[in-house]
């Protein structure tokens, strides 16, 4: 095990090396020149080729290269064009809102999902079943921009239960900055005014944000669950007089979640490079809109930034996943 | 196997925290300046929601409008807009005079105006302020490249020297990027940036307000210049990002926000039923038009008529309605409306098939296709496009639509690999100059503004003359010789002019609209 977490971190350096490269290359042979965008539309050759020159965009793509990733060796992604900032401050300031948001809904996506999915294979063709399967065909096939703005438009517009906007009232002060994520903060630092506040805000989002990879996780633990509950050595137990939940959680359950898990990471994946619709409905201050902007201002070091975050992610989240599955199954041996 | 699952979830989360613990140590302590509860409404707060988050704010790098709404109210300038109109008033300047050759401006400070440290505004800060700009050479500088000395003669007294006569100069200094900045921003500067990055996201102007607190991706609130000449009655300014129009909606309603600014057109009409807000309509300076590229895009389109023909197979009303929901005025010439230099009697071309099948046939052109090149950066320009695409197939005229990236785009439109294109304008300073000059002067070919790569030599010739007088009177019938010439020949399908909309609640009382200050507010004279 300890082997497998030193191959995959090491294998962590060639991603990091393929990732900047491609994303690198990509990014400098899309037609724009984000100098012009920088000087505005007016600006004379003279201008411009002052702002290549302070960009470095005037040096070959080779050496723009080997400056980019001396940089990022010594922590330094580069300053962003947009906002003239680092863009390792940038992420700072977005990454842990999408973080959080993530998390909530990954755990909502979970822990929902998991025994739906279960419910609807032991009750297979049942009512249950069914509701089930609409549930979850709802959550796939729901558009998010839709079903976030009819939420806010019932919790916000009609019933004033929640908020629509943010992550926290304006006129609340953030909790001491620990780790970023607000909820932990506010526990950290016993902040109950900043906790109820994040909660009410985080609520909204999260269901929604969750809704579509709960809907996947159901359709996966159904499917696996009636694979497995035709296995030979389903019917020994339950020949051997043992059924119910006890049957279910302890014996089927822990195999069925193997392929379960593989969705569930590529899923929490997901959920942080692609909540950008749901960050812009709700207001979200994420890194979705952030990159978006960034991608319409041609703002290279802020792509990149992003994209390396999001693959130095996913390799973790394998990294977890595959954990998880030395846990479940001990007969897998990293 | 619970206890396997709770084990495997506090594993990502312990991930999840590790990750997001970027500068762990660089925490602040809460609560240290800002209470932990302040009034985000009531009279003297007012809550402007907007559409996206700012770039940089430093008057001498950036060019975007989001970011003069933070800026205007920040800094003050040598001269101001008065009001509603596009003249200038005295600002930081009590008054000024101009050398009979137009090359030098002499300016006499007011005093008693201060930065917001109570620092005095001096002429050696106005000196600093637009050497900063000019040393860092970004969009700004480009304005104030005429200028070739600036000399503070005595603390209240600043003479900026100009390499040749040009009139707008007066104008340009009311733009945002003479914006007159603190010295003491030198003492932030980080490797020779001049103190770029500070500025970025901070303010050090004299202006009524200064930049308070910006919550990324959450909001931006300004507060008051304690040493401000002014005081304005709103106590805290918030610009909240609520990027998405149907919430905008419904917290103007609710009364969360009282200025909604991304409600798009399709969407305003709803506004109207909100019973504590109204919709402020009024004409802009933004116009629509279509490059037609006159010599680097299709052959036929160097001929005259036939890019005569093409402003006439306009359907010009139904498009406003199509595009605009009605919201636009049909343009009369390139100058728009509002802007001294408009000429009411300017031929105008008006929908004309049979006309425009006529001058094809005249010029021999059969069969023409046509590409048009648009972006995703303004929402309506797909049903612009489309509308174009279908009045243009009534005369046999096939084009293919071109969408591109925002960015790509621009390149191409500054490489003039286009034939036609949609595009929008706003005027930097109120001078027919900034339509006139840069759309026809064929020093200006690409984005700096001749986008149809037009040139005529005679307009040329007029256009910079134009530019180095200093009677207004003259430089009018000038302008008016010269458009007469360009719309004749027709190098832009000229469209609308904009209407400035603005939903906002009917509390809010003072706000003025000036077309040149698109997307600014003159906040110290508002109140609720």
């Amino acid at each position: 095990m300890k082997k497998m977490i030193i191959n995959r971190l090491g294998l962590l350096i060639f991603v990091v090396f393929g990732v900047t490269l491609i994303s690198f290359l990509l990014s400098h042979v899309i037609p724009g020149d984000p100098a012009r965008m920088m000087v505005g539309q007016r600006a004379n050759e003279e201008t411009l080729q002052q702002v290549r020159q302070q960009l470095g965009l005037d040096q070959p793509l080779l050496i723009q290269y080997e400056t980019y990733m001396k940089g990022i060796l010594s922590g330094d992604l580069g300053t962003s064009i947009r906002t003239q900032k680092p863009v390792i401050d940038d992420l700072e300031a977005f990454f842990p809102a999408t973080m959080e948001l993530a998390i909530i809904a990954f755990i909502f996506a979970l822990v929902i999902g998991i025994p739906l999915g279960v419910l609807a294979a032991v009750k297979k063709n049942s009512f249950w079943d069914h509701a089930s399967r609409i549930f979850s065909i709802g959550g796939v096939s729901t558009p998010v921009f839709w079903s976030g703005l009819v939420i806010i438009l019932i919790f916000y517009g009609y019933l004033n239960w929640f908020p629509a906007n943010g992550r926290l009232d304006m006129n609340i002060h953030p909790p001491t900055h620990i780790t970023g994520l607000y909820i932990v903060d506010s526990l950290l630092s016993g902040d109950m005014v900043a906790l109820k506040s994040s909660l009410h805000h985080i609520l909204l989002p999260a269901i929604v944000l969750s809704y579509a990879q709960l809907a996947v996780i159901t359709r996966q633990v159904r499917a696996s669950m009636l694979e497995i509950m035709e296995q030979e050595y389903i019917r020994t137990a339950i020949a051997n007089g043992i059924h119910g939940p006890f049957l279910f959680f302890r014996y089927a359950l822990r195999n069925a979640l193997i392929p379960t898990i593989t969705v569930v990471g590529i899923s929490f994946g997901s959920l942080l490079g692609g909540a950008v619709v749901t960050e812009t409905i709700f207001g979200w201050p994420g890194m979705g809109k952030y990159v978006v902007d960034s991608i319409a201002y041609l703002d290279f070091p802020a792509m990149m930034g992003f994209t390396l975050l999001i693959a130095v992610g996913y390799v973790i989240i394998n990294l977890i996943v595959d954990l998880t599955y030395y846990v479940l199954d001990p007969q897998i041996k990293g | 196997m619970k206890r396997k699952m709770s084990v495997l979830l506090i594993a990502v989360m312990i991930v999840a925290l590790l990750s997001a613990c970027v500068k762990n140590s660089n925490a602040k302590p809460s609560g240290s300046s800002d209470p932990k509860s302040e009034a985000a409404s009531g009279k003297d707060v007012l809550t402007i929601a907007t559409t996206a988050e700012q770039g940089t704010i430093d008057p001498a790098v950036t060019m975007d409008n989001s970011a003069w709404k933070l800026t205007y109210p920040a800094y003050e300038r040598l001269v101001e807009y008065d009001g509603g109109s596009t003249k200038v008033k005295p600002g930081l300047a009590k008054e000024w005079k101009v050398s009979k050759d137009g090359k030098t401006w002499t300016f006499t400070l007011n005093e008693g105006h201060k930065f917001a440290d109570g620092t005095a505004v001096n002429a050696d800060a106005v000196k600093k302020s637009f050497e900063r700009l000019r040393k860092i050479g970004k969009g700004p500088s480009e304005v104030f490249s005429v200028i070739s000395n600036i000399k503070a003669e005595n603390p209240t007294t600043v003479i900026f020297t100009l390499k040749e006569n040009f009139p707008p100069f007066i104008s340009t200094l009311a733009a945002n990027y003479g914006s007159i900045v603190n010295p003491k921003v030198m003492d932030h500067e980080q490797n020779g940036d001049l103190g770029q990055n500070y500025l970025a996201t901070a303010t050090m102007g004299s202006g009524p307000y200064k930049l308070a607190k910006w919550k990324k991706g959450e909001y931006v609130r300004l507060d008051q210049n304690k040493y401000a000449s002014k005081k304005p009655s709103f106590k805290k300014v918030y610009f909240k990002i609520v990027a998405d129009p149907s919430a905008q909606r419904l917290q103007l309603e609710k009364g969360e926000i009282d200025i909604a600014e991304g409600i798009p057109v399709d969407q305003i009409n709803a506004v109207k039923k909100i019973e504590n807000a109204k919709l402020l309509q009024e004409p802009s300076l933004l116009v629509e038009y279509v490059y037609v590229n006159s010599t680097k895009g299709n052959k036929a389109l160097k001929n005259k008529k036939v890019r005569q023909a093409l402003s006439y197979a306009v359907d010009y009303d139904k498009l406003i309605d199509a595009v605009q929901q009605g919201y636009g005025t049909k343009m009369r010439g390139p100058i728009p409306k509002g802007l001294w230099g408009h000429d009411d009697q300017a031929k105008q071309y008006t929908y004309d098939k049979d006309k425009a099948k006529a001058l094809l046939k005249e010029a021999g052109a059969s069969n023409l296709s046509l590409d048009l090149l648009y972006s995703d950066n303004k929402t309506w320009w797909e049903t612009e496009a489309l509308t174009i695409q279908s009045n243009l197939k009534d005369i046999g005229v096939k084009v293919n639509l071109k969408k591109v990236a925002y960015a790509t785009s621009r390149e191409m439109m500054d490489k003039g690999e286009f034939d036609l294109a949609l595009g929008m304008w706003s005027p930097d300073f109120g001078d027919p100059y900034a339509f006139m000059n840069y759309w026809y002067d064929s020093k200006n070919f690409g984005l700096a503004g001749n986008r149809a790569f037009y040139k005529n030599d005679a307009v040329d010739q007029k256009l910079r003359k134009a530019a180095t007088l200093n009677d207004a009177k003259q430089r009018e019938k000038l302008y008016q010789e010269a458009q007469n010439t360009v719309i004749d020949d027709a190098p832009y399908i000229l469209l609308y002019q904009k209407d400035f909309l603005m939903p906002i609640s009917k509390g809010v009382k003072g706000f003025v609209y000036n077309p040149m200050l698109e997307s600014m507010y003159n906040l110290a004279d508002m109140s609720k």
